[in-house]
């Protein structure tokens, strides 16, 4: 049998991820995951063709139970990964004191660790062949800056970016790795913050081009993973409507 | 957004338009459904562009970018000649290889002028209110990877580039409210002519290594022209500011 190959899109139930799919899905067969099936299939009947995609329910802060549940499924659904986004990613905000550790690690593994796990796994050869050919990663601005309340999340997407940088030199020609730095967009993971009419008049002020749309962001993944990005390896795409280089007071 | 990648029936003034990247993003944008404006001050590769360009509605204008005073007036006469911009893309570039103590005024003063100081003067001509469309448009800058690292010789080549992303930045701020984006393009090492003429300059060593030093090969000016046409398109609309970096994973090693 022939394998099918799919692009995987971690947090496709949600925000950004689910976007993305919805970008992406004209395009081929996906790879949809994320921790509830009910929305992850909410997401997959509003794709294009989507008799087409394929689920992939699982948590991913369970760092260990990544493996054996991803290689099952790709082996009985005979899968391959051509095209690897993740969009994963959760957001706690709250000063250092307060954190436990099982927050820290929550945050570390679902943005962070989760991606090094997967893009190991896809680069083996008896798990996918050859087939991966393209990675993003969805970053943020928060890897480049300091906030309050924002120490570990600004780690995790720090040390996803710089991951970034060394996979897409070592895996060279074969995988273009890049990642996507969005600022604020209104998602369900960052509503919160929009909630706070303070925090949204200041949001307005601070942003030259005004919060961003999640299709903002997913036409700049679809970017990077088409053929157009094809000399485009190990960057940080900053889409943001100018906000990281406005210091106007 | 639903045709992002779209530029049907928008007016797009190239520089450099004759030769490189500039004349492959004028291709490119045709090919997406742009009328160009080509800009160079030569006038055979001009017209040999025209005659090449898919799609109608192109024009082109003999300029030459030192002459700095000139270039927001030409671009009104051009808007209203043949109608508004929906943007600009300055790939018009010149090189420089030469050791810092023999950067006397007058031996860099051409390579500020129209790497650099040209750019200024199209996004003060772009911003004229009868040069752009009034719902904004998208000012692309050609920089280099020269402008994010160093190399010995470079002096005037990278300060020129370099200042192009302070540039983009502080502009970008400053016309975002008229929905005008700016930002820049960042390319490695590209088959071009400029490239050869630089490289004539070096031995086979020096050449391999430039190669090797990007992970994915040297660069083709299409893959340029591709980055640039992504932030001319409705596709970027969110971004502003700032720096796509095309370069075969050159900056990333």
């Amino acid at each position: 049998m022939t394998p099918e190959l799919c692009t995987l899109v971690t947090g496709a139930s949600s925000g950004i991820g689910r976007e993305t799919a919805l970008r992406l899905s004209q395009h081929g067969p996906l790879l949809l995951h994320g921790r509830d099936v009910a929305r992850l299939e909410e997401t997959r009947v509003r794709c294009q063709h989507p008799e087409r995609h394929h689920l992939w329910p699982h948590d991913l802060a369970d760092l260990a139970g990544i493996e054996r549940s991803l290689v099952q499924l790709l082996a009985a659904q005979g899968l391959q990964v051509a095209r690897f986004v993740h969009c994963a990613g959760v957001l706690q905000v709250g000063p250092l004191r307060l954190l436990d550790r099982g927050a820290i690690e929550r945050t570390m593994n679902v943005n962070f660790l989760s991606a090094v796990e997967i893009t190991r796994l896809l680069v083996r050869k008896k798990i996918n062949e050859k087939a991966l050919n393209g990675v993003v990663f969805v970053s943020s601005t928060a890897s480049q800056f300091g906030a309050k309340g924002f120490g570990i999340y600004c780690a995790s997407k720090s040390a996803l970016d710089g991951y970034m940088r060394a996979l897409a030199v070592e895996l060279a020609p074969a995988v273009r790795v890049n990642a996507v730095l969005p600022g604020a967009v209104r998602t369900a993971m960052t509503e919160h913050m929009f909630e706070d009419a303070d925090v949204l008049e200041r949001m307005q002020r601070d942003y030259p081009l005004g919060v961003g749309e999640q299709a903002d962001i997913a036409a700049a993944v679809n970017f990077l993973l088409s053929d157009e990005a094809r000399w485009v390896t190990g960057q940080q795409l900053v889409v943001d409507g100018g906000r990281t280089v406005n210091i106007t007071g | 957004m639903s045709q992002p990648f779209d530029l049907a029936g928008r007016r797009i003034l190239v520089t450099g338009a004759a030769a490189g990247i500039g004349r492959a993003t004028c291709q490119r944008v045709a090919s997406m459904g742009a009328h160009v404006l080509a800009v160079d001050r030569d006038e055979a590769g001009l017209a040999a562009l025209l005659g090449q360009l898919p799609g109608t509605g192109h024009a082109s204008r003999m300029m030459d970018l030192r002459e700095l005073e000139e270039i927001p007036a030409a671009m009104i006469a051009c808007a209203e000649e043949g109608g508004r911009l929906a943007g600009v893309v300055h790939a018009a570039g010149i090189s420089s290889v030469a050791p810092t103590r023999l950067l006397a005024p007058r031996h860099y003063r051409d390579v500020l002028a129209i790497n650099t100081e040209a750019a200024l003067a199209l996004v003060r001509g772009f911003q004229n209110r009868k040069v752009c469309e009034e719902s904004g448009g998208s000012v692309v800058l050609i920089a280099s990877v020269m402008a994010l690292v160093g190399s010995v010789g470079g002096t005037a080549y990278s300060m020129s580039k370099a200042a192009l992303m302070g540039l983009a930045r502080s502009a970008a701020l400053e016309y975002a409210p008229r929905g005008i984006r700016i930002n820049c393009v960042a390319p490695g090492f590209v088959k071009t002519q400029m490239y050869e003429k630089v490289a004539a300059s070096w031995d086979a060593v020096q050449r391999e290594q430039i190669e090797r030093a990007h992970p994915l090969g040297l660069g083709d000016p299409d893959d340029v022209a591709n980055s640039v046409a992504f932030l001319l398109a409705d596709a970027s609309r969110w971004i502003t500011g700032s720096t796509l970096v095309c370069d075969g994973g050159y900056t990333a090693s």
